[in-house]
């Protein structure tokens, strides 16, 4: 898929969800109502990160077009190809599958179904072996999540660098859930734009193999704030809100994930963002407008689909500066975060 | 027994039916009763938390069995999804079942399982280039292998120094699914660096469906290759009549009867119970590698971290005691645990109810059968009571390990 | 090896030995549960979908009534509920002990979950604020001892509850008269019977016990360690428990002794951020540490006689 081609999708993307964001064109009256079924991965809806985003997505969807949705939650992986079959043989206009576990699942199925629409949140159709089958009724939305991280890691970095936090030894952390690459993108954002601030910091990584227990974070992130971290960023799904809370109780700052976390604790000062509700809204938009066309879309800090949020904290001028110019830098191309985690 | 001495009460025999189906009946009436308790209380409990239990057990029939669809599910797709879900569970349910007959408890059966799919994984990596009449019976026997193994350690530790098999059985469940995780994630079998699966078996290793497996061919209306219904339906079935045979026609299945009904009796005879005990884990074990290797061979071709939530061991309990420990009994239990898996996502996204219900049905099964609450509900019912002197009906899990050399009671069904 | 030699530096560190000792507990109080319950002769597995079941209604009251001591009273309530099933079903209707326990566990797994469903949509289930948790606490003055304050006296409630709890479970089994009824009922419930001890009543208390103590790990789980409630959250908890209380002898101390090791293995893994080992072969390590425990040391580690077998009064 050549940049090109991204950047055409990309500026689609910006496109429609300008639309979407101003809700210009109000919702269109076709006299046809759209099925559009989502189907999770085994995180459920209730993952407190892209299931339910995706979920979100879908409800504002349903308020704004002629739309009904349906889920279907899988319990277990093998129920993956089973539910996205099922909502392709149903006739649905739209069959969107969560998460890049799906990967397999989605290039199986969608080869069956040539005629029914499919989209898939973090990853590409794909055959045994991983390879992008490219199928023309599938659409991959993909995030840049090192754009996000970055974001936050500059924040983290400076105000490490500024000496005015708790440990004050140069040490920021992260918590992952599995070494993933969608976790890992975040990381390495992250890991990345802290150096380029401050040189000499040193970033803890753990993973707690867990998206779901609190408990496994927070028992990761207990011993990175011992061992002087100032900040830590939780990427880790459910799990992720233990190593919020131990920050809090640690007396550190925390950063969150996915979505807009400042409610889950009050040490949280920043979220990492991954419009994945954006996305899913995008899709099922283009569908409504029979505009869906197959291929990559790519959320990033350019476009919006990926980005920041200060939260429970007044960022002093300088940061917010600082981060502003990095931004802009990424979108413009000039800097461009790792999609893996620097040594 | 001296049946009724005494007793006043007769109990009304239905006039006129043969024996057979007399038997078949009774042995039909605990485990449809235990389903029918099970579906009655989980419907009390949709209606109680304000849903709807008529259109959820719809959604359920529908996903099962493919009948009475209302939101056009192809019914024959929905019959091979629940074949498909089915076919694990009727060797691992042999699995539990065999060393149930020898006193045994094993909850070892999805690490097991795991063993079998991790060994056929890797041998159908290893081996990739290999043609099907040599690869294939190479990851099948490789899962059983490993299988045996798995459960051979808890054979052996209980054998010889008496180590409870339940917790046993359960750590290596945990060493299973940690070991498979050290595969796919950073370890040898892992597809390429940051995925969490492993590379693809080589074609040779596979299962053929039944169906060509052909995106352009329809069939029923769908294409052909959406019915993953696969050759390993035949292999569980014959595992199903390969356990029945053992059990009752050899004399390794003779001594396993014995050492369950009674260790010190069967010392008495000449067997011996270490050698026994050992043996069976052994087999169980092959049993649910097997399974597990067919699982990958035959749908997967892969291991991915589907398996870090596979609960296909566990549901082979439920299975095996439904089933009351028979191959038929086995396997008409997978049918319906198969058809209540298939069910459960139609269930939720044509009725709302989260597909969580399902497990409350088989946790209810699986207590009305533990606690036999219809032989304690006939007790209740005058007229069906019991005469005086006769046995007190046993849960089936005591019936299985220790079958009384008197007639069983009217219920327990005889082979 | 640089990974053996930052696990040694790791081992003689207090903030080690202080997570280890928070993990311990999670295990340790459904395992005291188990001790209590086996001893009188009712086998039970089901403490992780009691300890389950105390976690999930534990945060459902904590976020109705934003009181943790209310709420902890619930989930030992639901914890006791739960008991009393596997109870009813295995006392009175003489099931199969092991069936009831597994039947319990997926019962729980499959009736939180359908719950949050129902009760909070396909909404988040929300958490509990920070001064809505089972707080920690510092005993005054013994926290200032080198390294055992920090790793016992600067612990959350419940620990300091669960240590005491394991004293008295000990004092209560071998030190009472109770506690020999207990026992007798495990051992020989025809002659207790004969002497006049109410099996029935003895093993149904017993169970319940155990119920209350894995509803409390849960409320601990729940809104001490965590804030929420996450489908699973006890991820295996009551099994390992299971195992400490065989590795412990059915003895309260010698349980305390194997959850003190299987929190070791947590917390040694929670230190992956600093030191490099594989963390899929690292977790490995307490399933087969208490399987070499199994086959070594512990020998012929036998159950309470009449364990499992359901007491039906003149049948012996």
């Amino acid at each position: 898929m050549g940049q090109t081609r991204l950047r055409l999708f990309g500026l689609v993307a910006v496109a429609l969800m300008l639309a979407a964001a101003c809700g210009s064109s109000g919702p269109s009256t076709p006299a046809k109502q759209y099925k559009i079924g989502l189907v999770t991965d085994i995180g459920g809806l209730n993952d407190k990160s892209f299931n339910h985003l995706a979920y979100v997505g879908l409800q504002k969807a349903i308020t704004d077009f002629n739309v009904k949705g349906d889920v279907k939650e899988s319990k277990t992986g093998d129920e993956y190809i089973p539910n996205l079959t099922n909502f392709a043989s149903t006739g649905y206009d739209l069959v969107i599958g969560v998460g890049f576990l799906m990967a397999e699942a989605v290039g199986t199925v969608s080869g069956q179904f040539p005629n029914i629409h499919f989209a898939i949140i973090d990853g590409a159709g794909t055959d045994a072996q991983g390879n992008d089958l490219k199928h023309a009724n599938v659409e991959s939305l993909y995030f840049r999540e090192q754009d996000a991280g970055a974001m936050v890691g500059v924040i983290s970095g400076m105000l490490e660098k500024q000496g005015k936090l708790k440990n004050n030894k140069g040490v920021i952390s992260a918590v992952g859930g599995v070494s993933i690459p969608p976790v890992n993108h975040y990381i390495a954002g992250y890991k990345w734009a802290a150096t380029m601030e401050d040189p000499g910091i040193k970033v803890l990584v753990g993973y707690s193999n867990d998206f779901t227990d609190p408990a496994k974070c927070k028992g990761i992130a207990v011993p990175q704030i011992a061992g002087g971290s100032d900040v830590v960023f939780q990427v880790a799904g459910g799990c992720g809100l233990g190593a919020l809370q131990a920050a809090g109780q640690g007396g550190v700052k925390s950063i969150g994930v996915d979505a807009d976390q400042k409610d889950a604790d009050p040490s949280v000062i920043a979220s990492a963002l991954k419009k994945v509700d954006v996305a899913t809204y995008t899709a099922i938009k283009a569908v409504v407008n029979s505009q869906f066309a197959g291929g990559a879309l790519t959320f990033d800090i350019q476009n919006g689909g990926a980005g920041y949020a200060i939260d429970n904290f007044s960022l002093p001028a300088d940061i917010q500066a600082e981060v502003t110019k990095v931004q802009g830098e990424i979108a413009a191309g000039t800097l461009t975060p790792p999609a893996d985690i620097p040594a | 027994m001296a049946q009724g001495t005494g007793a006043i009460v007769a109990r009304p025999r239905p006039p006129g039916l043969p024996p057979i189906l007399r038997r078949v009946v009774g042995g039909l009436a605990m485990p449809l009763g235990s389903v029918v308790f099970a579906f009655v209380v989980g419907g009390l409990i949709v209606a109680a938390t304000g849903g709807n239990p008529f259109s959820a057990y719809a959604g359920l029939i529908c996903g099962g069995f493919g009948i009475g669809c209302t939101q056009g599910e192809n019914p024959a797709l929905q019959i091979s999804n629940t074949i498909v879900f089915l076919t694990p569970l009727i060797a691992t349910g042999v699995a539990v079942a065999l060393p149930f007959r020898a006193g045994l408890f094993n909850i070892g059966a999805e690490g097991q399982l795991l063993a079998g799919s991790m060994a056929c994984t890797a041998i159908g990596i290893k081996f990739s280039t290999l043609p099907t009449p040599i690869l294939l019976p190479m990851v099948l026997v490789g899962g059983m292998v490993a299988g045996a193994l798995w459960a051979g350690v808890a054979g052996v530790l209980k054998a010889t120094v008496g180590a409870h098999e339940v917790v046993t059985t359960i750590m290596m469940n945990y060493v299973a699914q940690w070991l498979l995780r050290y595969l796919i994630i950073g370890g040898p079998l892992q597809l390429a660096s940051g995925t969490s699966k492993s590379l693809p078996i080589g074609p040779g290793a596979r299962l053929a469906t039944l169906l060509p497996s052909s995106n352009s061919l329809i069939v029923f209306g769908l294409p052909a290759s959406v019915y993953r219904v696969h050759a390993g339906l035949f292999v569980a079935i014959a595992a199903a009549a390969v356990f029945a045979f053992l059990l009752w026609r050899t004399t390794l299945g003779y001594e396993i009867r014995a050492v369950g009904q009674s260790q010190r009796a069967a010392r008495y005879a000449g067997v011996s119970v270490r050698r026994t005990i050992i043996v069976t884990m052994l087999i169980a074990g092959a049993f649910s590698g097997l399974a597990g290797a067919v699982q990958i061979a035959g749908v997967d071709h892969n291991l991915t971290d589907k398996y870090f939530s596979d609960t296909t061991g566990f549901d082979a309990i439920a299975v095996a005691l439904l089933g009351l420990g028979s191959a038929v009994g086995i396997v008409l239990a997978s049918i319906l645990f198969g058809a209540l898996h298939a069910g459960g996502s139609v269930m939720q996204s044509d009725a709302g109810i989260s597909s969580n219900l399902v497990l409350v049905l088989q946790a209810l099964i699986l207590f009305s059968i533990a606690a036999n609450f219809l032989g304690a509900m006939r007790s209740l019912i005058p007229g069906l009571r019991r005469p005086p002197g006769a046995p007190p009906p046993g849960s089936p899990a005591v019936a299985l390990m220790t079958e009384a050399a008197a007639p069983p009671p009217e219920g327990t069904p005889v082979k | 090896m640089t990974a053996l030699s930052d696990i040694l530096h790791l081992l003689v560190t207090a903030n080690l030995w202080q997570a280890t000792l928070t993990a311990a507990v999670l295990l340790l109080l459904p395992a005291l549960g188990g001790v209590i319950s086996e001893r009188s002769g009712v086998v039970n597995i089901a403490m992780e979908g009691m300890m389950l079941t105390g976690a999930f209604f534990g945060v459902v009251a904590d976020l109705a009534w934003h009181n943790p001591w209310l709420a902890t009273g619930v989930a030992i309530l639901a914890g006791g509920l739960m008991a009393l099933v596997h109870g009813v079903v295995s006392i009175r209707f003489r099931a199969d002990q092991i069936v009831s326990g597994i039947a319990i566990n997926i019962f729980a797994a499959g009736m939180t979950v359908f719950l949050v469903n129902r009760i909070y949509g396909i909404q988040d289930v929300g958490h509990a604020n920070q001064n809505e948790l089972l707080p920690n606490f510092n005993v005054p003055g013994l926290d200032q001892i080198p390294f055992l304050g920090q790793v016992v006296f600067q612990q959350n409630v419940v620990v300091y509850a669960a240590l005491i709890l394991l004293v008295g479970v000990h004092i209560v089994l071998f030190r009472t008269r109770l506690g020999l009824r207990i026992r007798a009922v495990g051992e020989h419930p025809q002659a207790a019977d004969t002497a006049g001890i109410n099996v029935y009543l003895i093993r149904y208390g017993a169970v319940i016990t155990s119920g209350l103590l894995s509803g409390l790990a849960g409320a601990f789980l729940a809104i001490g360690v965590s804030n929420t409630f996450v489908p699973n959250m006890t991820d295996g908890r009551g099994y390992i428990a299971l195992a400490a209380m065989i590795f412990g002898k059915w003895t309260p101390f010698g349980a305390f002794v194997a959850c003190m090791i299987f929190g070791l293995g947590q917390a040694i893994y929670d230190n992956n951020s600093i030191i490099h080992v594989s963390p899929y072969l690292l977790s490995m390590l307490p399933y087969l540490l208490t399987l070499v425990v199994l086959a070594g040391l512990v020998g012929r580690s036998s159950p309470p006689a009449a364990d499992g077998i359901p007491y039906v009064p003149g049948s012996e």
